[in-house]
């Protein structure tokens, strides 16, 4: 061992040592070197699809193995045996599910270790909802998926957990990848959208995952904050699909790769021409009946109200602009441009009187001055946003005329949204005032700069919501938006005021006024309140410049919005008025399958064999690692293609191969040839990964609650770290029981335990976790009083059960030891270890069985899968 | 393809798997000691001790004398003003305490630092430090990791991951935490992309110093006998199945995590040092907060004597919002000092005293400085412009200042020294060079100074 370490060590240092220094700027890369790197590098060609090879050792009939038996019989090697049925049990349970397998799956799997009965238990896996647990994981490591904001305040970001739970949807469901990518790009407008069984819109919660970045609050340079941001989201999209690290583009040409400073352009503007916005699941259909209705039953209502009063007089008409005075956006221009998520603001701008709420004990009849965008036209319990076109900041002030109650409104500059103080405190309002009102932002710190205005009727939705000191909202809050308009001048523009609606003197409204009343109530009640997530939509769409060395104060050439020009056919994508995010998901999923299915499958191989045939599973560019089998890789990808890019039928092909079930134990002859198992000679023994230790002492305990999906699980407060933004939110040492993917992720606030076991900090895409190896973990294992609790609820589950068999002593004591080995290894115990027990127990005391499952959970055998 | 870039899978998979933690230590020592092969070069240090002043200190009342900024106390200040953290920008404001030269070197130390004014021959002050943010968390990640956002490893890691620890039974990167994580939470500690060995661990002053160490049986017997019960199963799944280096490893890290029991208990009990010591320090102060850092500088040297490799303090909290005084700035400045002062003279006496200092490298300094103009009517703002921080022992010149701001100690003019700068130079004395030291993460072979730093030799005796 001595020699070999010097060895590798020795290499090690090389390594650390031999980096490149990248103190230039490279040179751009001119077309014919990049059609020279394009027309080289193995990730930019076809897939190969060559037939599975007929050479190699004893033919087992599947295609996995075809391609590397034959590979290693060049190399003079032979494929491992299988390895023994308890071992593979334990391997395919632990990489499907992240689960142990429990007692009646090792005996009736090690009764019959059958190719179907193996085929029988792959089928069952992937049928489990705890299939999609894992494999979401796998993902959620992709796109640094994260519930809060991190930085000084680590502020939420809310309903993030939705993404989760539609993450493990689509997997349960085998979602076809292709849509899969195509909901993560533009999943907010595909139309018609995946809906679920119950109707609600499955593919604008893919876009949440843009929104896992991280964000400052109150940064001097809000320009170069949007740059940060955008070059994070260009990086995963870049990473997780297409396995290609565009985000090095952005100071420059790609050094290595078939990728222009322009490509990273083209992505970013897609980008930036898109906005966040907490979009609904199940949005009303605005259009349709109910919300039809709504809005009939208030007309009804203000003519049944001037009936039984007077008529009331229309708004006079608005006086004529003042000089300087810009429009922005107005509701009497419905070309205006206004992006509205959500139903709050309904179908279209609403003119005339109107009752807020219907139930109130004195109801009251409104009327603002001319047309508005309205939230309550179908009830206070409504939200939406409304937001106005991009402009540049061209004058100082901005005046938006609106009336509310518990609403705001943002002027957002650079497409920053963490709107407060320090800084950014002038460019947040609240609307508390149910007449129509001048608000007057100074933008003149942020002259020239992109804005839009955003209007806010929700009650705890808004991305770091500076009054979320206060919980939420009241559920009463409505917001009604005029116009926005852009002015030299600090005083708002002349504007009109509405006729009042002449006061009534009943106590109780005339009969028709209280039947229309009821009709309002009824109709409101009618129309669903959708729950909503954080998503992307379509902002105001342009092309941005190549910012010169990727400092965003200097513009260059322009750089359309188009898919990579390596990949992508010729011309720029027709992108319309919005962003183009559409186009961008034809193209990724058409011109790009090639480069998704061989990024996808290398992921999944890396899951199952510890390494992926190109060993550098986030970046198939010319500084990752070349396949190790190209041939194969390729027949995978092309393969996936062919039968509609199932996810499980991939998966289900590979564990069903002779060469992911055959034994992990060295050979000194072929260690001798294939030092570092590249040819799979064997398979390889991999550590649990963070979330599988935890949710397998839950497994093992008994205490794992299988539900699945909801709101982010807490744990106790963190102890060993204070710090700002600490949650005053906490939970049970167990979790309750549930599965580590439920638990909260929050930047500042990892779990102690998970990252002890190398969970990753969510900041870029994580293909590969790290595999440490440190005193940490032992000490976990050790003294970590989740463990100790695990230990003593499985004891007394074991207990338990032993009285209740009424076997003798003797006979119970060798069925619990036995049982305690199937939990923790998935194997009975041989006999020297038997008697190991036994000696433990007998002189263990009071404590001995915890004590002994204790021991069991400190063996590198728990720990390990073989 | 250049096959310098390449690590085989071989010697990658063998890093990852294998070249771990602690194990690092034992492996380490196959070839006569603490890593050293990963030098590039001679040392010239060893350690490093980190005292950071979180929040951002005004080196204007502190380390930075300008008389200008005396004389134009209250008028309004007449250079132009960068954007701020609060714009709430007011007049000239002049130094809260008054300025004199000290010791042989003359070095100019303010009355808020008594203390330290005493080892002014020992210190190698840069008064021209710039650094790239203005927000306390993107300029906290900077300071530590040379990248203004989140999730990349800091100098600690870098340093824990490149030269392994001397220690058998210690991590080679231990914050001692005074109280106050900084913005941007633990993260300026974190390993980042390296593994995870690298990462800061963080003793606590009270209670347990480190998680988990501390075991719930109450009989030390009843631990030994299960470790000594998974050790069996251990030995028996070793026979029927061959070694393998990954399950050796944790083998041997579930030992060192047994020891590590016993020697952080005895690290953190200070018993054995005299009661002058212990007095010379601060550890009786009748200040609390003096106290803290006291207990904190005195670890410090125990941690490099025993062969860790980076160690930080983080500040104790005296209620004045860390070093971020935005207001009320002599109460909070009078407050940190009293916090920091005799602790950090103590330290370096001490370090010298034992011979010690001569290959350790004390840092001081914060993320940031303050503006020479007023924020509302009592505080300063903050300043990544120009301001100080000072280096004492590790070959660094003694009893010498470098560079200059302007005349009101607003932006660095002379010699300016980035926080990349400061990362090569202090890599450069533990003997490694900055642009040959990288690790490939997501397809780059990235470095602490990214693409920038250039060693300060100028700064160096």
């Amino acid at each position: 061992m001595g020699p070999l370490l010097a060895h590798a060590l020795r290499h090690t240092v090389v390594a650390l040592t031999a980096g490149v220094a990248a103190t230039q700027v490279p040179p751009p890369v001119d077309a014919g070197e990049f059609a020279q790197r394009r027309a080289t590098h193995w990730a930019w060609q076809p897939l190969r699809d060559d037939a599975p090879p007929t050479a190699g050792q004893p033919a087992t009939g599947h295609p996995v193995d075809a391609f590397v038996d034959h590979a290693l019989a060049a190399a003079a090697l032979r494929r491992a045996p299988p390895a023994p049925p308890h071992v593979q049990l334990r391997r395919l349970w632990f990489d499907l599910v992240g689960l142990p397998p429990p007692p009646d799956a090792v005996a009736r799997f090690t009764a019959d270790p059958s190719d179907a009965a193996w085929e029988r238990e792959v089928d069952a896996l992937l049928a489990s909802a705890h299939y999609a647990e894992r494999q979401a994981r796998h993902w959620l490591d992709l796109v640094r998926y994260a519930e809060t904001l991190g930085h000084e305040y680590d502020f939420e970001v809310p309903n993030a957990w939705r993404y989760r739970d539609y993450v493990i949807r689509a997997f349960r469901d085998d979602v076809p990848f292709d849509q899969f990518v195509r909901e993560h790009v533009a999943g907010d407008l595909l139309t018609p959208p995946r809906l679920d069984d119950g109707g609600a819109n499955e593919s604008v919660q893919a876009t949440a995952a843009y929104w896992f970045c991280e964000q400052t609050h109150s940064p001097v340079d809000a320009g170069k904050h949007e740059a940060d941001r955008v070059d994070n989201q260009v990086d995963v999209l870049g990473k997780a699909f297409l396995g290609l690290t565009i985000a090095c583009a952005r100071c420059h040409d790609h050094k290595f790769d078939a990728i222009r400073a322009a490509d990273y352009y083209a992505f970013a503007g897609f980008v930036q021409s898109s906005r966040y916005a907490q979009a609904p699941l199940r949005p009303a259909d605005v259009q349709g009946a109910p919300f039809q209705r709504a809005l009939t039953a208030q007309r009804e209502l203000a003519a049944a109200w001037q009936d039984a009063l007077a008529p009331i007089e229309p708004p006079p008409p608005p006086p004529p602009p003042r000089d300087g005075d810009r429009v922005v956006a107005s509701a009497e221009d419905l070309a205006a441009g206004w992006i509205l998520t959500n139903d709050g603001f309904g179908p279209q701008p609403w003119h005339g009187p109107l009752c807020l709420d219907p139930t109130a004990t004195a109801p009251e009849l409104r009327q603002l001055p001319g047309a508005f965008w309205h939230s309550a036209v179908a009830g206070r319990q409504r939200e939406g946003t409304l937001a106005s076109p991009t402009f540049p900041l061209t004058a100082r002030y901005v005046h938006v005329r609106a009336a509310g109650q518990h609403a705001r409104i943002k002027v957002i500059v650079d497409g920053f949204h963490l709107v407060r103080d320090p800084i950014y405190g002038e460019l947040h309002k609240e609307v508390g005032n149910p007449d129509a009102h001048w608000l007057t932002f100074d933008c003149g710190a942020w002259a020239n700069r992109p804005a839009f205005v955003q209007a806010i009727d929700q009650r705890t939705h808004d991305l770091a919501d500076p009054k979320r000191e206060r919980k939420s909202w009241p559920d009463d809050g409505w917001l009604a938006v005029q116009s926005v308009v852009l002015s030299p001048h600090r005083e708002p523009p002349p504007a009109a005021a509405a006729p009042p609606v002449p006061p009534h003197a009943w106590t109780e409204p005339p009969t028709a006024v209280a039947a229309a009343l009821g009709r309002l109530h009824e109709a409101c009640a009618a129309v669903p309140v959708s729950p909503t997530l954080p998503a992307m939509v379509d902002g105001t769409g342009r092309d941005l410049a190549v910012a010169q060395r990727g400092d965003h104060r200097r513009p260059g050439e322009p750089a359309p919005r188009r898919f990579l020009q390596a990949l992508a056919r010729e011309g720029a994508l027709a992108t319309g008025p919005g962003s183009g995010r559409l186009q961008l998901a034809e193209a990724m999923t058409a011109e790009g399958a090639p480069l998704l299915a061989r990024v996808l499958l290398n992921r999944l191989w890396r899951q199952l064999f510890d390494r992926g045939i190109a060993r550098s599973v986030d970046n198939l560019g010319a500084l990752g690692d070349p396949p190790t089998h190209p041939a194969l890789l390729d027949w995978l990808a092309a393969d996936f293609l062919r039968h509609g890019w199932s996810v499980k039928r991939a998966l289900r092909q590979l564990v069903t191969s002779a060469t992911y079930r055959q034994d992990s134990r060295r050979r000194a002859a072929a260690e001798a040839i294939d030092p570092a198992n590249l040819l799979l000679h064997r398979q390889n023994v991999q550590r649990l990964d963070a979330e599988s230790v935890r949710d397998a002492l839950l497994a093992i305990s008994g205490r794992l609650d299988p539900t699945l999906f909801g709101p982010p699980v807490e744990l106790p407060r963190e102890t060993i770290v204070k710090a700002r933004g600490q949650p005053d939110r906490h939970g049970p040492l167990d979790g309750d029981g549930r599965r580590s993917i439920y638990l909260a992720v929050r930047r500042n606030f990892l779990p102690a335990m998970l990252l002890a076991f190398d969970l990753p900090t969510p900041f870029a895409t994580v293909g590969m976790r790290n595999v440490s190896n440190v005193p940490a973990q032992a000490l976990t294992l050790a003294n970590d009083p989740f463990v100790h609790q695990q230990c003593a609820t499985w004891a007394n589950a074991l207990l338990a059960a032993g009285v209740a068999s009424g076997a003798d002593a003797d006979v119970r004591l060798t069925a619990q030891v036995d049982a305690a080995f199937v939990r923790a290894f998935a194997r009975p115990p041989a006999a020297d270890e038997v008697a190991l027990c036994r000696d433990f127990l007998a002189t263990g005391g009071a404590s001995a069985w915890p004590d002994l499952l204790h021991g069991l959970v400190q063996a590198q055998e728990f720990l390990y899968l073989r | 393809m250049n096959a310098n870039h390449i690590m085989s899978p071989t010697r990658r998979t063998f890093l990852q798997r294998a070249w771990n933690g602690f194990a690092t230590l034992p492996l380490a020592s196959l070839f006569g000691g603490g890593g050293a092969q990963t030098r590039h070069h001679a040392p010239r240090a060893r350690s490093v001790i980190f005292l950071y002043m979180d929040g951002g200190p005004s080196g204007q009342d502190l380390l930075d004398y300008k008389p200008r900024l005396v004389a134009d106390h209250g008028k309004p200040f007449p250079l132009p003003m960068e954007p701020t953290q609060f714009n709430d920008n007011g007049n000239t404001l002049g130094p809260c305490a008054k300025f004199a030269q000290r010791g042989a070197s003359g070095q100019w130390i303010s009355d808020l630092l008594p203390h330290l004014a005493g080892q002014a021959d020992r210190l190698c002050v840069v008064r021209s430090m710039v650094a790239d943010f203005s927000e306390h968390t993107n300029a906290n990640y900077f300071l530590h990791t040379g990248h203004g956002l989140q999730g990349r490893p800091g100098i600690g890691a870098w340093i824990a991951y490149g030269l392994g620890c001397e220690a058998s039974n210690l991590p080679a990167y231990v914050v001692l935490n005074g109280g106050l994580i900084p913005p941007g939470g633990v993260d300026c500690f974190h390993s980042g992309f390296l593994p995870a060995h690298s990462q800061g661990s963080v003793f606590q002053l009270r209670g347990d110093a480190v998680a988990n160490i501390a075991p719930c049986e109450r009989d030390p017997q009843q631990q030994r006998r299960k470790l000594r019960f998974g050790r069996a199963l251990d030995e028996a799944a070793r026979r029927r199945d061959g070694a393998d280096a990954a399950i050796d490893a944790a083998v041997a890290n579930a030992e060192l995590a047994f020891r590590m029991q016993a020697a952080v208990p005895e690290l953190t009990a200070l018993d054995g040092e005299s009661a002058a010591l212990r007095a010379m320090y601060g550890c009786d102060d009748e200040y609390e907060q003096t106290r803290t850092f006291a207990r904190q500088c005195l670890l410090a040297r125990r941690l490099v004597e025993r062969g860790v490799r980076f160690v930080q303090l983080t500040c104790a909290d005296t209620r004045n919002d860390r070093w971020d005084q935005h207001g009320d700035l002599p109460k909070g400045l009078a407050d940190n000092c009293r916090m920091v002062d005799r602790p950090i003279a103590a330290l370096l006496a001490d370090l010298d005293a034992r011979g010690l200092l001569d290959d350790t490298i004390v840092l001081w300094g914060g993320e940031f400085g303050r503006t020479p103009f007023m924020q509302g009517d009592s505080g300063r703002d903050h300043n990544p412009f120009g301001f100080s921080m000072w280096v004492a022992g590790g070959g660094f010149k003694a009893g010498h200042s470098h560079g200059a701001t302007d005349e009101y100690g607003y932006k660095a003019v002379l010699d300016p020294v980035t926080v990349h700068d400061l990362h090569a130079t202090i890599l450069w004395q533990l003997g490694i060079d900055h642009e040959r030291f990288t690790y490939r993460f997501g397809g780059r072979d990235l470095r602490l100074t990214d693409v920038y730093g250039k060693v300060q030799k100028a700064l160096l005796a």
